[in-house]
């Protein structure tokens, strides 16, 4: 204790190395919690909107519908949707129900995927409805209001309140039509999705294609992706009792925007290793030219009778003073970093030409930064162990010195 | 002989110069590695843009690219003869497109049919290095086809199976004759592995009664970044009814993504930048500062501030350049070896369709010289700084604080 | 493909319908459209029809024979010009198949190119499914009624699944076959139209032999239809209908 004191006491006595020594190492610390903050943030807003707009972080299909996406495997949600609604850590269940289907005008003609949605729970939750008014938001699950992409709109040289006919096969075989009215029209500004897109109400679909109330999509979205940890269990027990039915996880049913993820994160991952490594090195070097400068001082203290022992952790103790206050200063920088960066982010569009329109729903055109505090804490202590690691070589060499030597040295 | 002293002093304190060449060296050199990988990606997200089926440029008929009407068509002719004079372009290739159906005993789906002259579209393209099974197009007469590996399943063939293409020609007639596949692909993008087939431009050109005619002309050129430039070049050049496109105005949403990822590489290559700054700066601020009292003897024993700002100068100038020259070489070494070999993703991942592109899983990197000089002087320029600061402020004292100075 | 469909499409068209029975003084007119709709119609037959086809870019001519059992059934193939000679195609309830005799091959065209295909032409695929339940869809009002003609109106039912805001019938007063049909969007624009000529007896019953479908919005296309030869009621098979019966070449 009286050890730690002088350590303290000795820290203040070279006031100007000190602080350079901890601005360097909370510096270097608020820089890499923030940077992970804000990249960890990215991916989880690029995960949730992908989710959302896709088949959520969890799925209900019948067995072989994901491989084959044959539209005859579907299956009566029944009670199922309202169950797993119930479960904690769910937001939301989607049913969905995907008809391959032709779209006709009086003009033209354009093949879709007719897909037939729960209104009031998409509208939530679908990043494709963000932008769309309320006015034009579908009201029923059985009207024959529909949503269509811009392109597709335009295609079939169509205005909103028009209406066009939809066919597709009915479940025996025959083909069979029904009259739609444009209701709603959205452009995400992803090509495919705006010359293909045709939402309507899912029990007038599923009536057209007669397969009563079946879907084929049961998505599931989390509140937030952890909870996937404690409900893929409990889905997966319940599904147990539905035979012919499988629940599956999103990096599985969109493999596509996993593998993009886990690529983009291997790339992060690497540059995170780099930018630690330039982290590490620039506070070793510090720490140790802080040290080694003192060589001289050092012979004076075992001069006057220290130990080597006692040196050896009066320099260690120093070090893990250096090491707490960073610590504690750099967590709070990189808090403070981290909160702006969540909450004002950073507008992407200030940084690109303006004519470049962003599709809005796949890329947020603000990146923000989220919470990571395990990480966070981790990496405050790799940044005292450090620390430690960096004094230790000087404080081993330290007790060694010959005190002559050592206060000739310079 | 101030440049003498300046280097003696670097020689006499060896731990003291090696430390701070170590931070130097190992910074600068991870920090262009950092750079060239990130370039790495960019590149190979370009390249998974254009290198599948657009090219970087694209020479069309008006309004050809937006309604794919096979009627607006054109003779190669006149536009070979502007491309051949322009020696960015790195190659060209004239294609020509029919729709319709293709089918195999009981199976036949719809197809996208693009005539090419193989020779040209390798120089293009890069479907040649996505087979799967059998061989790319061999030469302009023969009736072959190297078709998507969905496609190519649905429709259950194997090279040597003889499929039949029928289609409305341009005539009105019903188009219809046999091809044998040479080849199957699989690039990872849907669209393509599932309708894409490429035939020989004069089979293709006979079947559609369209005889020498095409429907664009794909360029590869030297830089696709520079793509929008290129147009604009070529396009006073061009006959009257073609119009040049680039893959971003083919590719919009390929644009975005190459654009949002411009802007977070700007913000992480920031952020390397000033923990690599961060981090020199202090070790030549400290190294420097330590001296004080040296300075304070110098001062005492005659010597003017001016030169002693001068000799700080030359040491940290020779120690910067010194560390950059082994930063540098490392850094090159490392990139090179990325570019080289690469950090193989394939065991984990698949390959990734992203806005009309595919993505391999590989990390790679890329040697450019801006991602070595720009970093090189700003370190440098760092270095500079953080061992001016302390000097200025030593060679201001009186000798006798200076001294003083713990 | 679009030319193989809308030959297709012509088949089914003309072979949907049934005959006209007599006239009452005071039209029905649900029923008087209905027996328009299906004025080509008969149990079997078997015909010989010209197609001209015009757009922009080509104009042809075939000539084909058509023949056909119920609406299930039907063969057609072509027999001029000589270049396409032999072509045909054969529909059995939901299934279709080409032959082409170029490459000797017979192949089965799946329903969603059909489907696809169908919208390319001048004729719709609501002509082919629709044309049984006109009378379903629509409500229908006599405008006009003169020695000259009948002009009868149809306006979709509110929730019909059809894709015009319109239809106008021109019809004959004497022979009952229309002379004229107008095919108007939701916002009354004229987008298709349909006339008839060449009334002749066939069978006892008028049946225009001439029709010729007009896309207005595109003044440089059109299709004409000419039955050269037509008999209902011909006794034909349903073994007549067979694949081996496509790739006879004659």
């Amino acid at each position: 204790m009286e050890l730690l004191a002088l350590a303290w006491k000795n820290l203040w006595r070279n006031r100007r190395r000190t602080l350079i020594t901890l601005a360097a190492l909370s510096l270097s610390l608020m820089l890499i919690e923030a940077a992970h903050n804000l990249s960890f943030g990215v991916y989880r807003t690029m995960i949730d909107s992908g989710v959302r707009a896709g088949s959520g972080h969890l799925t209900i299909y019948r067995q072989g519908y994901l491989a084959a996406r044959d539209e005859k495997l579907s299956f009566d949600p029944d009670s199922l949707a309202d169950t797993i609604t119930g479960f904690d850590g769910v937001a939301a269940v989607l049913p969905r129900l995907y008809l391959p289907a032709l779209a006709q005008s009086s003009r033209e003609s354009r093949g879709v995927l007719l897909t037939g949605i729960d209104p009031r729970v998409e509208r939530r939750i679908n990043p494709f409805l963000k932008k769309l008014p309320d006015a034009q938001m579908l009201t029923s699950l059985n009207g024959r209001e529909a949503i269509l992409g811009s392109r597709l709109l335009k295609e079939l040289q169509l205005k909103p309140g028009n209406k066009f006919v939809v066919t597709l096969q009915h479940r025996s075989g025959d083909l069979v039509s029904e009259m739609f009215r444009v209701h709603g029209v959205v452009e995400t500004g992803i090509k495919n999705v705006d010359s293909t897109l045709l939402l309507v109400g899912r029990e007038r679909a599923a009536a057209l294609a007669g397969i009563g109330h079946e879907i084929h999509e049961l998505a599931i979205i989390l509140n937030n992706p952890d909870a996937e940890a404690t409900v893929y269990p409990r889905l997966q027990a319940l599904i147990s009792q539905f035979p012919g039915l499988e629940a599956v996880s999103w990096e599985r049913a969109m493999p596509n925007l996993f593998n993009a993820i886990r690529l983009d994160y291997a790339s992060q991952k690497f540059i995170f290793v780099i930018m630690l490594l330039i982290v590490t090195i620039g506070v070793v070097n510090t720490l140790l030219m802080s040290v080694m400068e003192r060589f001289h001082e050092f012979g004076i203290i075992l001069a006057v009778g220290a130990s080597a022992m006692r040196l050896r952790t009066l320099v260690l103790f120093e070090a893990l003073l250096l090491g707490v206050i960073s610590m504690l200063f750099g967590s709070i920088l990189g808090s403070l970093a981290t909160w702006y960066l969540q909450d004002v982010g950073i507008d992407m569009r200030s940084f690109i030409d303006q004519s470049l329109e962003f599709g809005g729903v796949v890329f947020d055109p603000v990146l923000r930064a989220q919470w990571d505090l395990t990480w966070m804490f981790q990496v405050a202590v790799y940044l005292l162990f450090l620390t430690l690691g960096a004094a230790l070589y000087p404080a081993i060499k330290a007790g060694r010195i010959n005190p002559v030597d050592a206060m000739r040295h310079h | 002989m101030l440049t003498r002293l300046a280097l003696r002093n670097i020689w006499r304190n060896r731990r003291r110069t090696l430390l701070t060449l170590s931070a130097m060296v190992v910074s600068s050199a991870l920090l262009i590695l950092a750079l060239g990988v990130f370039s790495g990606m960019l590149r190979d997200m370009l390249a998974s843009a254009t290198e599948q089926y657009y090219g970087h440029l694209v020479i069309s008929a008006k309004g050809y690219q937006d309604d794919r009407d096979m009627y607006r068509s054109y003779t190669p002719e006149a536009v070979e003869k502007v491309l051949q004079r322009k020696e960015t372009i790195t190659g060209y290739s004239l294609r020509l497109r029919g729709f319709g159906l293709l089918s195999f005993a009981r199976n036949s789906a719809p197809a996208e049919l693009l005539g090419v002259i193989p020779a040209l579209e390798e120089q293009v393209t890069s479907l040649q290095n996505h087979l799967v099974t059998g061989s790319y197009l061999a030469t302009d007469s023969s009736a072959g086809a190297v078709l998507g590996v969905g496609l190519a399943r649905r429709l259950g063939v194997r090279p040597g199976d003889e499929l039949v293409f029928v289609t409305q020609a341009a005539d009105g007639s019903i188009g219809n004759d046999l091809l044998t596949v040479s080849g199957v692909f699989a690039t990872g993008d849907y669209g393509h592995d599932n309708s894409l087939v490429l035939v020989p431009l004069g089979w293709l050109q006979r079947v559609m009664v369209l005889p020498g005619q095409i429907h664009e002309t794909a360029l590869h050129i030297d830089d696709p970044l520079a793509a929008a430039a290129g147009a604009a070049q070529l396009r006073p050049l061009l006959p009257a009814g073609l119009e040049i496109l680039t893959w971003g105005d083919l590719l919009p949403e390929m644009r975005e993504v190459v654009a949002s990822y411009n802007v977070s590489r700007l913000i992480v290559v920031t952020i390397l930048y000033l923990a690599t700054g961060l981090g020199i700066l202090n070790t030549f601020f400290m190294s420097v500062m330590e001296r004080t009292r040296e300075f304070g003897v110098l001062l005492a024993i005659g010597m003017r501030p001016g030169q002693i700002r001068l000799l700080i100068f030359l040491e940290t100038f020779f120690m910067g350049l010194f560390g950059l020259a082994f930063g540098i070489l490392g850094g090159v070494g490392l990139s090179l070896y990325m570019a080289r070999v690469g950090i193989d993703l394939s065991g984990t991942l698949t390959p990734i369709t992203y806005a009309g592109g595919t993505i391999l899983p590989r990390l790679g990197a890329v040697l450019e010289w801006s991602n070595v000089l720009i970093p090189a002087s700003c370190l440098l320029a760092v270095s500079l700084l953080a061992g001016f600061l302390p000097a200025n402020r030593a060679a201001r004292m009186q000798p006798v604080d200076a001294i003083r100075e713990e | 493909m679009v030319t193989l469909s809308r030959l297709l499409l012509v088949v089914l068209f003309f072979f949907s319908a049934v005959a006209v029975p007599a006239l009452a003084e005071q039209p029905d007119l649900r029923q008087l459209i209905q027996q328009v709709e299906r004025q080509y119609t008969g149990e079997s037959s078997i015909a010989t029809v010209e197609m001209t086809v015009e757009t922009g870019h080509w104009e042809r001519h075939l000539t084909m024979e058509l023949w056909s059992l119920g609406r299930e059934r039907f063969l057609v193939r072509i027999v001029a010009p000589a270049k396409e000679k032999g072509v045909a195609t054969l529909k059995v309830d939901n299934e279709v198949w080409n032959y082409l005799p170029k490459v000797d091959r017979v192949i089965r065209v799946p329903p969603s190119m059909m489907g696809g295909a169908w919208m390319g032409s001048h004729i719709t695929n609501d002509d082919l499914v629709k044309a049984n339940k006109i009378d379903e869809d629509y409500d229908f009002r006599l405008l006009e009624q003169n020695a000259a003609s009948w002009v009868i109106e149809a306006l979709p039912k509110p929730t019909a699944a059809v894709i015009w805001g319109k239809i106008i019938y021109q019809l004959n007063p004497e022979t009952l076959v229309p002379e004229r049909i107008d095919y108007f969007d939701e916002e009354d624009l004229l987008v298709r139209q349909i006339v008839f000529a060449d009334v002749q007896l066939v069978n006892g019953r008028w049946v225009p032999l001439r029709m010729t479908v007009l896309p207005v919005e595109k003044p440089a296309e059109k299709t004409v239809l000419q039955y050269r030869r037509l008999q209902f009621n011909v006794g034909l098979e349903k073994s007549f209908f067979s694949l081996g019966r496509l790739k006879e070449r004659r």
